[in-house]
């Protein structure tokens, strides 16, 4: 049999109106879940550095907690679950129209479907990156926290001025990643409903069983989704360790005698 | 010297004990160090010498005993009381340990500005100043892997004399060097040993240690074994332990500079 693809049924009509709200749905819970699974990670970390072992056995608890169990399961957990345990004036207020929280291509920003998808991979995101910069914080030699510390830089100040800057710029990249899997794994909460890219995708194929081209499209959107949100996050970073240019680091080439140690 | 008898203690060593878990690594030091003295500090690899001056800026601590700073005990120091006497103590370490992520001038204003509370202006005026009396004034924009390890090392102790100490300690500071680099870090620390700052040193630099040093501490296996002015420790009178010490670093395979 023949096979050729027949993009009239994606690319126009009602699929494609689903495709872009489908679009705009994964950009705004990508975007939301970012901000709190940065939010949540600065807490967290501090919980895991802290001068204090009953708050770092906390955060340890809660990172194996997260990041040991499937995400689709905290997902369903927190659309089926969590959510009937509010307290009722919440679920009716979550549940009403508001008109003021609703973006372009007709997407809720106040619904349980997206609030917890939004929660649920904002704190199994905020996990992941808590400990990508713990690790940078780890790679750093012991050295720089003593030659702080006999300063009379207290704890947290030798974090805030000595140490994070150095293992933020050595996490960047593989903090980047944390961001762009968050991306990605919104497609999980199309189990709650969530009308985002890979429920559309589905909405599509059920439609007019335009299967291969929804799912090329649905790739696509990803795939570019992807690049572009890579391309800003690095773009904007520190681009290499230590959070110089890369002028910075050629000059670096020049002395090569022992005793450096390495950052 | 006339030390003795002139300047008051500055740091006292009270029956100093320190274990790690169950294994002791200072066992029961008494020691006076003057205002204005240069103590050298040797002996063989795993004596405690590390051990010994971390415990006076209090990054060990203390198992017994106590350390007198300028008359005030520091055995329970914690806390904003502990930071305060960091300040007052300069700390030069074998790896250098410049904070990777800073020039040369902001790796020496750092502490001045977020410690002490310098303006930026102030400190980094005071960066320049330091800069230039260790001999890198021109490399103030410079990054520490940008930097030779002889100029980190200078560097440290730029870093470390910002913050204006009534004590320098050093682990080492010339080990992890080039031999072509030791001189210009040691070339520094004689002008600060002549410029009347208190000094902790320990290193296997036995030519600073004749030329400089008001007192050689001889410590083996966590006690001190000699504790003499260098004439003494280096002539026939000295320890016979120290004198095995001595003979190993200056046989051929151990080749010491200066
Ligand atoms: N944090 C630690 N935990 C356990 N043991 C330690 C620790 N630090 C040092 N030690 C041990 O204590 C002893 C003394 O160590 P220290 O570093 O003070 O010796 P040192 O005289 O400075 O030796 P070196 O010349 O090799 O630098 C050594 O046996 C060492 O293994
Ligand atoms: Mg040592």
């Amino acid at each position: 049999m023949g096979f050729h693809l027949d993009w009239s049924g994606v690319l126009a009509g009602a699929p494609l109106h689903w495709l872009v709200t489908g679009l705009v749905t994964t950009l705004a819970v990508t975007l939301a879940a970012s901000l709190l699974a940065t939010v949540l990670a600065v807490g967290l970390l501090g919980l895991r550095v802290a001068d204090n072992r009953l708050a770092r056995g906390a955060a340890r608890t809660i990172v194996a907690l997260f990041r040991d169990t499937p995400l689709l399961v905290q997902i369903l957990f927190w659309y089926f679950a969590a959510f009937g345990l509010l307290p009722g004036g919440v679920r009716d207020w979550i549940n009403a129209d508001h008109p003021w929280a609703v973006l372009p291509a007709n997407v809720p920003l106040i619904s349980p479907e997206f609030l917890a998808a939004t929660w649920g991979l904002g704190v199994f995101s905020a996990v992941f990156i808590a400990e990508e910069i713990r690790a940078g914080l780890q790679a750093l030699s012991p050295g720089q926290r003593e030659a702080a510390l006999s300063q009379g830089f207290g704890h947290w100040s030798a974090l805030y001025h000595v140490l994070l800057p150095q293992a933020l710029a050595n996490a960047y990249q593989p903090t980047v990643g944390q961001y762009l899997n968050l991306m990605k794994l919104s497609s999980l909460a199309t189990a709650i409903g969530l009308a985002e890219i890979t429920y559309q995708v589905r909405q599509i194929e059920s439609f007019n069983a335009h299967a291969v081209e929804a799912f090329a499209a649905g790739t696509l959107l990803y795939l570019l989704l992807g690049v572009v949100l890579g391309r800003l996050l690095l773009a904007i970073g520190p681009s290499g360790a230590g959070g110089r240019t890369s002028e910075e680091r050629q000059a670096d080439a020049r002395p090569a005698g022992e005793g450096r140690h390495g950052l | 010297m006339t030390q003795d008898t002139l300047s008051p203690p500055l740091i006292e060593f009270r029956s100093v004990h320190k274990h790690y878990g169950t294994v002791p690594v200072i066992r029961g030091i008494d020691l006076t160090i003057r205002r204005g003295e240069v103590v050298v500090i040797c002996g063989p690899s795993g004596s405690g010498k590390s051990t010994l001056i971390r415990l006076v800026n209090g990054l060990e601590r203390l198992s017994a005993g106590d350390i007198l700073i300028d008359g005030q005990s520091t055995a329970g120091l914690d806390g904003a009381a502990l930071r305060r006497l960091r300040t007052r103590i300069g700390f030069v370490f074998q790896q250098f340990n410049l904070y990777g992520h800073l020039t040369a001038a902001a790796n020496i204003a750092l502490a001045p500005r977020k410690v002490l509370g310098l303006t930026d202006a102030e400190a980094f005026r005071a960066a320049a100043t330091l800069l230039e009396r260790v001999g890198l004034g021109d490399k103030g924009d410079r990054y520490p892997s940008q930097l030779s390890g002889g100029q980190q090392q200078r560097v440290a102790i730029a870093r470390a004399l910002a913050m204006r100490p009534e004590i320098l300690l050093f682990d080492e500071p010339t080990s992890a060097l080039d031999p072509e680099m030791i001189g210009e870090v040691l070339a520094v620390m004689r002008s600060l040993a002549e410029s009347k700052i208190t000094m902790v040193v320990v290193t296997h630099e036995m030519g600073f240690a004749r030329e400089l040093a008001d007192r050689v501490v001889f410590l083996d296996e966590g006690v001190v074994l000699d504790d003499a002015p260098p004439e003494r420790f280096f002539g026939a009178t000295g320890h016979p332990r120290a004198k095995r010490f001595l003979s190993q670093l200056l046989s051929p395979l151990h080749q010491v500079g200066g």
